[in-house]
């Protein structure tokens, strides 16, 4: 059944969008997930994946073409499936409103779902809504592509009060929460983010990686959807992670981790009865003394979007290269109650005054499998000095013009690392 | 109204010696004589109120008026207690004043006011007074017919003594709900009176267009039960058949179908353009008032003066202006109440 | 079971029922074809007549409308009248007198008068009774402001709902289905009411959610067990009141199972199913619905006569069970 590949609204106030490059041609193979076009907003260009896995049928949008959000640009079809163009190409616009006002819930005001002219169930437009989600790049398992509830990362009950409680009372019992974000054969790669994020940032990395690995992303204690139990320490942290990764039977993998979660990586590779295939540290934390405590202090305190996104901003060179979405999300996660707290936890036994209380050039230096460390150059968090002295085995790369997030600022070329670290990790 | 001492068309005069004084004279007393005709005053100047109102835009939908019917309407009531029932047809002005509704609150209901008999959510078609036994004008032709016979099995059963009276029209005596009530009525034996007020028409349908009899008392005979024709413009005719129906009613013996012929002089809803009748037939009708019949006779009886029937018009002429003033400065219901009163369990 | 529960049929729950009224109060009496000493077309009056006369149990002529209405006006002067149609599609000779009299004098009246009196309809296909005797219909009147509407699944419900429709003072009709009056349960003896108003949890769980109405419960819940099987646990909701629905039984469990399946033998377009659907999407739990409402119902067919084919124009076993997979897997 072909699946409609449509030009989706990525900001709230998108009425057309405006197709940029294709990077899959006419009757080629494409994986569900595998970054498929581009589109070009009022903000920044963003890349769009595959909802489905087949053969790229029936484009009809080409670069510079500006249409109304919704619009279909193309379908993916089973191999073998006869296809024909559609006469007229049903034009999916917003299908869905917001939160219906019958449907508004009490205690929130209505807010317009991102992801507009995505298919989703009510059910997953409100998780999403809630999580901070963006639709367009979730992708779903529902009929036509539709996304439902178990595709959001924030499942049923994530955001619920009672059941974080229950998962506080019972912190090692479930482990971290965690997200398969794609399928596929052979190790798989393990994504760990940084302090103050989730697993969803390396979502905009994600359609850039070719490697064909299946791909696991942690939420770290205190972090997304993991419950928090006192974890204060770089050794509880990496204790959880990797309680988390045996229960998904995973022994064996790239490790990829960003900032805190760098250094948990970091820690992670030596640890016995785990064998990390490769590491890519990304901006990573426990290389050196010093960290912007300012920006930390900030950014914990920030009580408002506008607040928080002025701390936020620190992170890039380019502002727009963090959506509003990925303020609201952070400031979203931190309303619940106890996520605030065991960051500031954390911060204060990880990162006491503008200080990194732990170190991992030791776990480094003994590090047997490829690796590299990846800074941005104008990184305002970590400085990109943190990396001399370690092994020369280790490569470096520094991309000038970036920030604290080279994972989003260049994310293809960072992808390209990831893909020759797995290369070579095997 | 000019007097005319003019008896009923076929009647001989009235004797001065009263000796063929119609006998339903012995069974009414003064007063209730004088009520009656107080009722049909009222009937007939509730009507034409209503119409005024009608056609000054005033009121809202359509209404069925009954002058020319009074005598029918009255003269079966007075046969009556209050504790019998009756129901009625869209044509129920006529029907529930002469079983005792007051024009005031009648007016509120036409008006569609909250202080009307309906509580304004009836109108002109369903009002209905159920604690003098009025269980309702009905928009349904035929739709009074089965509910006044079940009215009959339920005194039956409680043996209370009441008889139930069907008003209906001659186009009813085609539905199917005539036949099964008045069969139902017959095998049960129940305590019913069916009266048919043949006004010869059923909107533009002539009972000879439509009816296989010539009498819709002629149909009795299939149920097994007496049927009577008297002139319905007759008072003395109509109130003597229903008293006869009532008193083997309430002995036991069961139902009978009274086929009181009268003549609507209005169309059948003011919407009605009378294509379907002659003037002439309708001003022959108008000469045979039977109000002004009912006054010449019992004028002529002696049961009443001169003078008392003057008062009389006058009494019930300042009760409709009273009713129409009332019904006038009533409230309409408010819109938040839309579904007040649908069902009994609702909270009140 | 104790003492004062005891196994009876739905048709004896039924007789049980209509004994307990006609005893306690003079003024319940019934009305039907043949209801006296042919005991009933279906054998729930049984022996009433020879127990009570037939003043109280009355066999009528073949006259619906007629009987209809004198059921009515004896509810409307004093009597608590329980009228029985043959079979549900016969109260299409009625409907004048149920629907524009029974219905609306109250209203019509200012609430000056009220109509306490009980319609029994069976209802149903499965026995071959072919289009004309064998519809379900209880849409048409659950439509009508005035009227409540049920239709017990089980002989302990049938009878509580009797009782209670009996000592209502508005007009209550109580759909029975052909197929239940011999199915047997659970009754306690003597006199119990159950609300007019009120769904009922036949089966707890956690997947989806099955609002089924008469005998339709039954199947879901044969549904179920054989979901369970497959990992799937399907709570399944008897809706027995269909005018008016219990909303928030069926809201609540929407948001809790995400999943909304109704089952229904009435004509799928326009059913029941149709007004639960809507109910939800609007309500509360249109945020919590995971997938779209699917809805089981009577095929766009007169009922055939043929079994194969009448099995084929109602909802059966198999095609909940289907319907349930799909929903609960995701892919519907």
């Amino acid at each position: 059944m072909a699946v409609e590949v449509i030009l989706p609204r990525v900001d709230m106030d998108m009425a057309t969008g405006k197709m940029g490059r294709w990077f899959v041609a006419e009757g080629e193979r494409v994986a569900k997930g595998q970054l498929l076009f581009e589109i070009e907003t009022d903000k920044a260009a963003m890349d769009i994946d595959a909802p489905a896995a087949g053969l790229l049928r029936g484009v009809c949008a080409q670069a510079g073409d500006i249409l109304p959000v919704g619009s279909v640009v193309g379908w993916i079809v089973a191999p073998g499936e006869v296809f024909v163009v559609p006469v007229s190409a049903p034009q999916a616009g917003p299908t869905a409103r917001a939160s219906p006002a019958a449907a508004a819930s009490q205690d929130e005001p209505t807010r317009e779902a991102p992801g507009e002219g995505v298919r989703a169930t009510p059910m997953a437009r409100r998780l999403a809504r809630e999580c901070g989600a963006v639709l367009s790049e979730i992708v779903g398992s529902g009929p036509n592509g539709r996304v439902q509830a178990r595709d959001i990362p924030a499942r049923s009950g994530a955001f619920d009060l009672q059941a974080r409680q229950r998962r506080a009372e019972t912190p090692r019992q479930g482990g971290l929460h965690r997200l398969w974000l794609r399928q596929g054969e052979g190790a798989p790669l393990v994504f760990l983010h940084g302090f103050g994020a989730d697993l969803n940032g390396w979502r905009p990395l994600l359609g850039h990686i070719r490697s064909r690995r299946p791909v696991l992303a942690l939420d770290l204690p205190g972090h997304g959807q993991s419950p928090h139990s006192g974890e204060a320490d770089l050794e509880s942290l990496v204790e959880a992670s990797a309680a988390t990764l045996a229960q998904e039977q995973v022994s064996a993998a790239h490790l990829v981790g960003h900032s805190l979660g760098g250094a948990v990586a970091s820690a992670l590779a030596e640890r016995r009865g785990f064998r990390a295939l490769s590491l890519a540290l990304i901006a990573p934390a426990g290389l050196g003394p010093a960290i912007n405590g300012a920006f930390l202090a900030g950014f914990l305190q920030a009580g408002d979007e506008a607040s928080l996104a002025l701390w936020m901003r620190l992170l890039v060179t380019d502002a727009a290269a963090l959506g509003p979405a990925l303020v609201k999300t952070t400031l979203r996660q931190r309303a619940e109650a106890g996520v605030a707290d065991a960051q500031r936890q954390i911060a204060q036994g990880l990162f006491p005054e503008s200080a990194q209380a732990f170190s991992v050039r030791e776990s480094l230096a003994r590090l047997q499998c490829p690796a590299k460390i990846i800074f941005g150059g104008r990184d305002a968090i970590i400085a990109p000095d943190h990396a001399a002295g370690l092994p020369g085995l280790i490569a470096q790369h520094v991309f000038a013009g970036v920030g604290h997030l080279p994972h989003l600022e260049a994310r293809r070329e960072v992808a390209r690392l990831i893909d020759e670290l797995v290369a070579a990790g095997g | 109204m000019p007097k005319s001492k003019t008896a009923s068309a076929g009647q001989p005069p009235i004797a001065p010696s009263g000796a063929n004084r119609p006998p339903v004279y012995s069974r009414l007393s003064p007063e209730a004589i004088r009520e009656a005709l107080r009722r049909m005053h009222r009937i007939r100047r509730f009507e034409e109120s209503a119409e005024d109102a009608y056609v000054r835009g005033l009121s809202y939908g359509t209404m069925h008026l009954s002058i020319g019917q009074e005598a029918s309407a009255v003269g079966v009531c007075v046969a009556l207690k209050d504790s019998d029932y009756i129901t009625s047809t869209h044509r129920g002005h006529g029907h529930c004043i002469a079983k005792g509704a007051e024009v005031g609150r009648m007016f509120a209901e036409f008006l569609g006011k909250e202080t009307g008999y309906c509580k304004g959510r009836g109108g002109s078609m369903h009002i209905a007074d159920p604690a003098m036994g009025n269980l309702g004008a009905n928009g349904i032709v035929g739709g009074g017919m089965p509910i006044a016979v079940g009215a009959a099995l339920s005194a039956k059963k409680r043996q209370s003594g009441a008889v139930a009276v069907s008003f209906f029209g001659d186009g009813a005596n085609n539905e199917g709900a005539f036949h099964e009530s008045l069969n139902i009525a017959s095998v049960w034996k129940l305590p019913v009176i069916f009266v048919c007020e043949n006004n010869q028409y059923a909107m533009s349908m002539s009972t000879e267009r439509s009816t296989a009899v010539k009498n819709v008392a002629d149909r009795a005979a299939a149920y097994a039960m007496p049927g009577v024709i008297v002139d319905g413009n007759d008072f003395a005719a109509v109130a003597e058949a229903t008293f006869v129906a009532a008193e083997r009613a309430r002995r036991g013996d069961g139902p009978t179908l009274i086929e009181s012929k009268t003549y609507r002089t209005r169309g059948h809803s003011r919407s009605d353009r009378n294509r379907y009748r002659s003037k002439e037939e309708i001003e022959s009708w108008r000469l045979r008032d039977p109000i002004l019949l009912y006054e010449a006779e019992i004028e002529a009886l002696g049961l009443a003066t001169g003078a008392e029937i003057v008062a009389i018009r006058a009494e019930v002429e300042a009760e409709i202006v009273a009713g129409v003033a009332f019904a006038t400065a009533s409230k309409a219901p408010s819109p938040d109440e839309v579904t007040r009163y649908v069902y009994a369990t609702d909270p009140a | 079971m104790n003492q004062t529960t005891r196994e009876l049929t739905y048709a004896q729950a039924i007789q049980e029922a209509l004994a307990i009224a006609m005893a306690a109060d003079e003024r319940v009496f019934l009305m039907g074809e043949d209801i006296g000493v042919y005991g009933g077309a279906f054998q729930v009056t049984g022996d009433l007549v020879e127990r009570f006369g037939e003043d109280r149990v009355m066999d009528t002529p073949i006259s619906e409308l007629g009987g209809a209405g004198v059921a009515i006006g004896a509810a409307l002067t004093g009597m608590r009248p329980v009228y029985e149609f043959q079979f549900s599609d016969f109260s299409m000779l009625a409907m004048e007198q149920i629907v524009n009299q029974a219905a609306k004098l109250r209203y019509m009246l200012g609430g000056a008068v009220n109509v306490p009196v009980v319609f029994r309809m069976p209802t149903g296909s499965g026995l071959g009774g072919a289009a004309q005797h064998s519809q379900s219909i209880e849409a048409w009147f659950a439509h009508v402001p005035g009227l409540k509407v049920v239709a017990p699944s089980t002989p302990h419900d049938v009878k509580g709902m009797l009782l209670a429709a009996i000592a209502d003072p508005d007009p209550v009709l109580i759909f029975e289905h052909k197929l239940l009056y011999k199915v047997k349960g659970p009754v306690p003896a003597g006199h119990y009411t159950v609300p007019l108003d009120k769904a009922q949890l036949r089966r707890p769980g956690r997947d989806l959610t099955i609002v089924a109405t008469s005998i339709m419960s039954a199947r879901a819940v044969e549904a179920a067990a054989i979901l369970m099987g497959e990992g799937v646990e399907a709570e399944v909701i008897d809706l027995r009141a269909l005018r008016p629905i219990d909303r928030p039984a069926v809201i609540a469990s929407v948001k809790k199972t995400n999943r909304l399946l109704c089952v229904y033998e009435g004509v799928k377009t326009l059913g029941i199913g149709a007004e639960i659907s809507a109910a939800i999407a609007e309500s509360d739990a249109f945020d919590y619905l995971d997938a779209p409402i699917l809805r089981l119902g009577g095929a766009e067919a007169p009922i055939p006569y043929s079994p194969g084919l009448e099995m084929a124009a109602v909802p059966q076993v198999g095609d909940i069970v289907a319907a349930a997979r799909k929903l609960a897997g995701g892919r519907a």
